[in-house]
């Protein structure tokens, strides 16, 4: 195994404040790159949001949402005053520039992608934006939940009562999406820089990425231009289906598809139901006929929901998934860090932050290649005097 | 069938984009593997999709049909392999071989071809590579420097690998589904099969990563995602809420629904707008937003009541807030409050469904995101494109989805170097 990391020798500079340009510089440098944030002297943003750790509330080396979104990344402080002549400086011999500032964000700093690329040709700007850098909609603002519904992600999200409306997924996910495409689309210029030796301006946006993201949403549009509708946690559809989460013993849900066309699915359902002595009329040889079953319903839907009910949640996830049914219990998530497989696996790490042992999400690829582990999330400026020397002695 | 002749347009060729020249024999099925293989198919790999017409791939038997409108599972006993939207989606720039793996002479063609090729991916159930001899050792034998990317639910290690998965499973499993919802009810989790898209985009990056390694130090690589990983990687600040402060989520008021995570932010919510299910959210963070905001909305009385005054007021207050905002955006066309609250500076969007995006939002027009393509089954269909503008870098859209065994001829006969005789033996013999 060769242990370096992929990215090892790239810099990045690193001028990200929401958790799309920030989540993709924490994998650019999980995998090995030297991602330089440079921050305001107060910090960015998500060093000012919480949560915090618990006694630090307000301490811009605690908040955790900035942890989440920049291990392993140097920080680096700048008075406004100096803010352009460093960017500047950094980027000269910088391999990426990363930015998430809008067009006319971009106006008001001291420095421009043109002037910057001029001054390193081989430069690539990876311009990650709510909208992207063009466009009607260029300078127009966004949120979590304002992302994802005019991306039309939250259009399939919600409650089968649609006096309910739309409900936001947890997790930031319209940021994720484009952080997703943003990681692709670096690397994507940096294999073409490899070939012509030339940088370039890639403008992400945040809006189109949610927009491709939404599965069967657009090509039911596409095809029989229909409208998918939403229900409670299954795919949102032209028209109903019925309910795929069961509530169990222990009052959590499992999402478990009752797909009654497949013969084979439907025995191993009817012969673990026997065991447990829960299949009742199940076993009446009229249920092997496709037709009779789905005349039945929501007979068999009711019978499924006893036999969930009398079983916890863990024992229906592992028995089930034994016999071969794709079944997941909805964890919450306290109970990820004790999952025998994912102990295993080993993808929860330890990592020392400033003398405390927390634990973090590892990074999500396994190669014969590398072993890469998140490094701490630095503290605000704690190496501005060391990006400030290294500065100087080029 | 292979002997049929290609149409003229289809004809495959040197491709441009920086992936030009890379060969990658694709496994890969469903939606996870066809949508990060489509990525490199977008820039210039040429993606060879191996299928079985014993086994089709899924998205070819799915109903999504134009002027057809049926639900996802209502398919046709023998489908028109050609005929399916979502492998048109799926599959767009890619070159589609059929081989027979059961047969010998179909396992010897795959490995011919993947001796020809630097990049194999593959998505099935643990343990169909292995059970053709395919495993990364076997493949470096066929070519040394190979990547192999292995895009799996739960990775190719641990108690639980050979568990079986999709979207919704991954979902649960990961807990992105528990912290979506409204408080103290079942979680309302995910409508779609979020992370077949988000596992599909890591897969595409993990190649792309590795083909960057390569070329630097000359070394392939394996890399085993999994989903479940990817999804907890996803999960945000509250993971580590609940991982460094053990504060659990099972706790009264979570998950939030569409309130706000501060406790000084609102309104922060969905409301009605005019016709049948139509809806605009608006997030408003601080109290000059909320000056706007009341500025636009007319001045009304309710607005200027002092408990709606602060932040920490209005999110007191919020239950009442939320009815009174209900009123005022009920009986509103959903896109003219967009307008009307943007000119304003304040954060608001309308829930834009499939057809908005398509024929009313003037951003993805002007951007370019969707495309079409000519199919010979399907006829002129619609593309979902890649959210990057790029000054340098071309995304070269040659052709929609192969047909069923489109491309046999070309790829073993000229990549290959198969003969007409050797082709008609494989065919005869059913092993393409």
């Amino acid at each position: 195994m060769t242990e370096q990391l992929p990215y090892a020798g790239i810099t990045v500079v690193e001028l990200a404040d929401d958790p799309a340009g920030e989540h993709v510089g924490k994998l650019l440098a999980d995998l090995g790159a030297t991602v330089l944030k440079v921050e305001p002297p107060e910090g960015a943003t998500s060093r000012r949001t919480g949560p915090y750790v618990t006694g630090r509330e307000g301490d811009p080396d605690a908040s955790l949402a900035f942890w989440t979104y920049n291990t392993g990344k140097q920080s680096i402080t700048v008075e406004p005053s100096e803010r352009a002549a460093t960017v500047a400086d950094l980027a000269r011999t910088a391999d990426v520039l990363l930015s998430t500032a809008s067009p006319r964000e971009l106006a008001e700093e001291g420095w421009s992608h043109e002037q910057l690329r001029a001054d390193n040709p081989a430069l690539v700007v990876l311009s990650v934006t709510p909208f992207g850098l063009t466009g009607p909609w260029a300078d127009r603002r966004t949120s979590e939940l304002v992302g994802l519904a005019l991306g039309g992600t939250l259009n399939s999200c919600g409650y089968d009562d649609h006096s309910i409306p739309p409900v936001l997924p947890g997790g930031n996910q319209t940021y994720e999406m484009a952080a997703s495409y943003a990681h692709i689309g670096l690397l994507l210029a940096l294999i073409e820089r490899q070939a012509t030796g030339r940088g370039q301006l890639v403008d992400v946006s945040m809006h189109e990425a949610n927009a491709v993201s939404g599965e069967l949403a657009n090509p039911y549009w596409f095809y029989p231009k229909a409208i998918v509708k939403r229900q409670t946690n299954r795919h949102a559809q032209p028209v109903a289906t019925q309910s795929a989460t069961f509530r169990c013993a222990d009052g959590v849900y499992v999402y478990f598809a009752l797909i009654l066309s497949e013969p084979r699915a439907w025995k191993t359902l009817v012969d673990w139901m026997s065991d447990h002595d829960l299949a009742a009329d199940l076993t009446d040889p009229a249920y092997d006929d496709v037709a009779y079953r789905q005349q039945s319903f929501s007979h068999v839907q009711e019978l499924v929901e006893v036999f969930f009910l009398l079983m916890d949640s863990e024992t229906a996830y592992h028995e089930g998934q034994r016999r071969g049914l794709p079944i997941g219990p909805l964890r919450a998530l306290e109970e990820l860090a004790d999952d025998e497989h994912l102990r295993e696996r080993g993808y929860f790490v330890d990592i020392d932050v400033d003398g405390t042992t927390a634990t973090f999400p590892g990074v999500p690829y396994r190669t014969s290649a590398f072993h890469a582990v998140p490094g701490p999330p630095p503290r605000l400026g704690q190496h501005t005097d060391q990006i400030r020397a290294e500065e100087v002695a080029r | 069938m292979t002997t049929e002749p290609t149409e003229p347009g289809r004809v495959p060729g040197p491709r441009r984009g920086p992936l030009s020249g890379v060969r990658v024999a694709d496994f890969c099925w469903m939606g996870v593997g066809s949508v990060a293989t489509r990525l490199l198919a977008d820039f210039g790999a040429e993606v060879i999709k191996i299928e079985d017409r014993n086994r089709l791939d899924t998205p070819r038997r799915l109903p999504i049909y134009k002027g057809d409108l049926r639900s996802y599972g209502d398919e046709d006993a023998n489908p028109d392999p050609n005929k399916g939207g979502l492998f048109n989606n799926y599959c767009r720039n890619k070159l589609g071989v059929t081989i027979n793996m059961k047969s010998e002479s179909g396992r010897a063609l795959a490995e011919r071809l993947i001796s020809a090729s630097s990049v194999v991916t593959e998505n099935f159930a643990p343990g169909v590579m292995e059970r053709w001899g395919l495993t990364y050792d076997r493949l470096r034998e066929l070519r040394e420097d190979v990547i192999f990317a292995r895009m799996s639910g739960y990775g190719h290690s641990g108690p639980h690998h050979e568990y079986r998965s999709y979207g919704p499973v991954i979902q649960a499993v990961s807990g992105m589904s528990f912290i979506s919802g409204l408080p103290d009810r079942e979680p309302s989790g995910w409508g779609l099969s979020y992370m077949d898209n988000q596992a599909a985009y890591y897969n595409s990056a993990a190649l792309l990563m590795a083909i960057f390694n390569r070329q630097r130090t000359g070394q392939g690589m394996e890399v085993d995602a999994s989903a479940v990983e990817i999804g907890i990687s996803l999960l945000g600040p509250d993971l580590l809420d609940t991982l460094v402060n053990q504060r659990p989520s099972r706790r009264p008021g979570f998950p939030r629904g569409n309130r706000s995570a501060h406790d000084d932010v609102a309104p922060h919510g969905v409301y009605p707008a005019a016709g049948d299910d139509q809806w605009v959210a608006i997030t408003v963070t601080d109290d000059a937003e909320w000056g706007r905001l009341v500025a636009a909305m007319g001045e009304p009385d309710w607005a200027r009541e002092e408990r709606f005054a602060t932040g920490r007021g209005r999110r007191e207050h919020e239950d009442d807030l939320d009815k009174l905002m209900t009123s005022w955006t009920s009986g509103l066309d959903k896109h003219a409050i967009t307008e009307l609250l943007q000119g304003a500076e304040v954060t608001a969007g309308a829930v834009q469904d499939p057809r908005d995006l398509d024929e009313v939002d003037p951003q993805i027009a002007a951007r370019g995101t969707f495309f079409d393509l000519d199919h010979p089954v399907i006829g002129p269909a619609r593309f979902e494109g890649t959210p990057i503008a790029f000054s340098e870098t071309v995304q070269e859209n040659w052709r929609s989805a192969p047909l069923l065994g489109e491309d046999n001829h070309y790829v073993f006969g000229e990549v290959l170097g198969l003969g007409d005789d050797e082709l008609a033996e494989l065919e005869a013999e059913g092993a393409i």
